[in-house]
């Protein structure tokens, strides 16, 4: 009857990721929570850096309302991510409510697994597909959904399962989407912030040209230059920071079922089945448990997970 | 001088405070814990008397194993503290796992939609037990090396708090893992 894979081996619950540092699985939401703190005032402080500047640049006079129009765009957006997301992203992957009836066996899963991660079970989605994906989502644990494909639960045993949504509430237990929303809401208002200077720059082009000094060309010139790399090199943390996260949650959730080998063998599943790439919106791939798109599971500046071999390489060393 | 004896006071009291307030919690995790296990323990002797139904309807001969069934039922129900519990607990595990043991020997019983049902509704309250036990296990080693390690002793002698027990793993589930009846 124990079909489980819950048994009470110790694994290590401090590991050491590739730079030496150490790393308090029980403890990783604290990290998070300070971290998207220090993200939120980063970015409300840059923006606010930036709307000041581009107003300056045009007109002295109109620099306040520059940081006032700047600073409520960044609070827009999260707080629109942070109350909006799961709802957004539930809608965008298309997923339908997963009922006990139909879904018994993912519900018991999720439950078990639930218990065993010491949080509340999360809301259950099903995706029609045949593809083998599943996401979380959900700012905190009270309020997390977890959606699963058809077609993972038709292909994956009970073992392998658990091991997916053990991954996937390990990042509601890390608060991972609370980082993860607002680093790409943050992204989304530098990237507002630029088309609307870049779109003001070709149509409105009042004040700077006259050129009463050399001074305010140059300051235009660094701004400019700012606003394209800013957004693109903040595209590239995100991405390093999300394949940093996606390591994490497996290993906790191969420490939550104490058995990474149900995990690694899910992966190697997903890795060698061949079914049409699940549809969704560029920007919400870096969500799933593998990026839909197979080419971003790598090790590359633009990829938003990690090679899923060198995934089950590390499962398979605990 | 007295400036400096008030502020070393005051730091000494924001950490005990701190201290007892981390014991608390993490005692608060355990006792939580313990009554996930309770709350599946339930749900699992509620289901015993329709399980024991079906399956006589087509195996009545087999009475050692019904026996042996409503005795483990009727001790966990007496059960009282939590290690008479755990240990009835696991004692009913075993039973139910003889039922499903002689359940293959019965083609019939196997088919039947009622059995199936209870079968993944036991299955799925084994496997929370499981994790129900491993959650309460961690949250008492973090408990426990709390309340014994410096500086946190200091508090728990004072409050008179002591070590915990893990609980043990049914030797039955040690030996025979993964027997899947899906």
């Amino acid at each position: 009857m124990s079909t489980t894979s819950a048994n009470n081996t110790r694994l290590p619950d401090v590991i050491t990721d590739g730079t030496g540092r150490r790393i308090n699985l029980l403890d990783y939401k604290a990290h998070n929570i300070r971290a998207s703190w220090v993200l939120m005032i980063v970015t409300f402080g840059l923006l606010a850096a930036l709307g000041y500047g581009v107003a300056r640049a045009y007109d002295p006079a109109l620099a306040v309302v520059g940081v006032a129009i700047a600073a409520s765009v960044a609070l827009l957006q999260n707080v629109g991510a942070y109350w909006f997301s799961d709802r957004l992203m539930l809608r965008v992957a298309n997923a339908r409510e997963a009922t006990t009836d139909e879904h018994r066996y993912l519900v018991n899963i999720t439950e078990a697994v639930a218990i065993g991660a010491g949080i509340p079970a999360p809301k259950l989605y099903v995706i029609d597909s045949p593809a083998l994906n599943a996401f979380a989502t959900g700012r905190t644990p009270e309020h997390a959904a977890v959606a699963v494909t058809t077609g993972l639960i038709d292909k994956l045993d009970r073992q392998e399962l658990e091991g997916v949504v053990a991954h996937e509430l390990a990042h509601i237990k890390n608060y991972d989407m609370l980082f993860t929303t607002l680093v790409g809401a943050t992204l989304g208002a530098l990237i507002l912030l630029r088309d609307l200077v870049l779109h003001s720059m070709r149509y409105g082009r009042r004040g700077s040209s006259s050129g009463n000094s050399k001074g305010q060309g140059v300051v235009t010139i660094v701004l400019l230059v700012l606003l394209i790399i800013t957004p693109i090199l903040a595209t590239l943390i995100h991405f390093a920071v999300s394949r940093r996260r996606e390591y994490l949650a497996d290993v906790t959730g191969a420490y939550i079922t104490r058995n990474p080998e149900g995990l690694a063998s899910a992966l190697e599943k997903i890795a060698t089945h061949h079914a049409p790439e699940l549809k969704v919106s560029e920007s919400v791939k870096h969500l799933f448990f593998t990026n839909p798109t197979k080419k971003l599971n790598a090790r590359n500046w633009f990829a938003t997970h990690p090679p899923i071999e060198e995934r089950i390489a590390r499962l398979r060393r605990l | 001088m007295s400036w400096i004896i008030l502020i070393i006071l005051i730091v000494l009291a924001v950490v005990a405070v701190s201290l007892y307030n981390r014991i608390l919690t993490l005692e608060n995790r355990f006792e939580n814990a313990w009554s996930q296990i309770d709350v599946q323990l339930k749900k699992r002797n509620d289901l015993i008397p329709n399980l024991v139904e079906t399956v006589k309807g087509y195996a009545s001969h087999e009475k050692e194993v019904f026996d042996r069934v409503a005795k483990s039922r009727e001790k966990m129900l007496q059960a009282g503290n939590v290690p008479e519990r755990a240990e009835a607990a696991n004692e009913m595990t075993s039973a139910l796992r003889s039922v499903f043991a002689i359940a293959e020997n019965y083609p019939d019983l196997k088919a039947s939609e009622n059995f199936r049902v209870l079968q993944e509704e036991l299955s799925a309250i084994e496997s929370k037990i499981a994790y129900a036990r491993q959650f309460y296990n961690d949250a008492v080693l973090q408990y426990n090396n709390a309340i014994e390690t410096f500086p946190g002793v200091l508090v728990a002698s004072l409050l008179n708090k002591r070590e915990q027990v893990y609980l043990e793993i049914p030797e039955t589930e040690r030996q025979a893992p993964q027997v899947s009846f899906s």
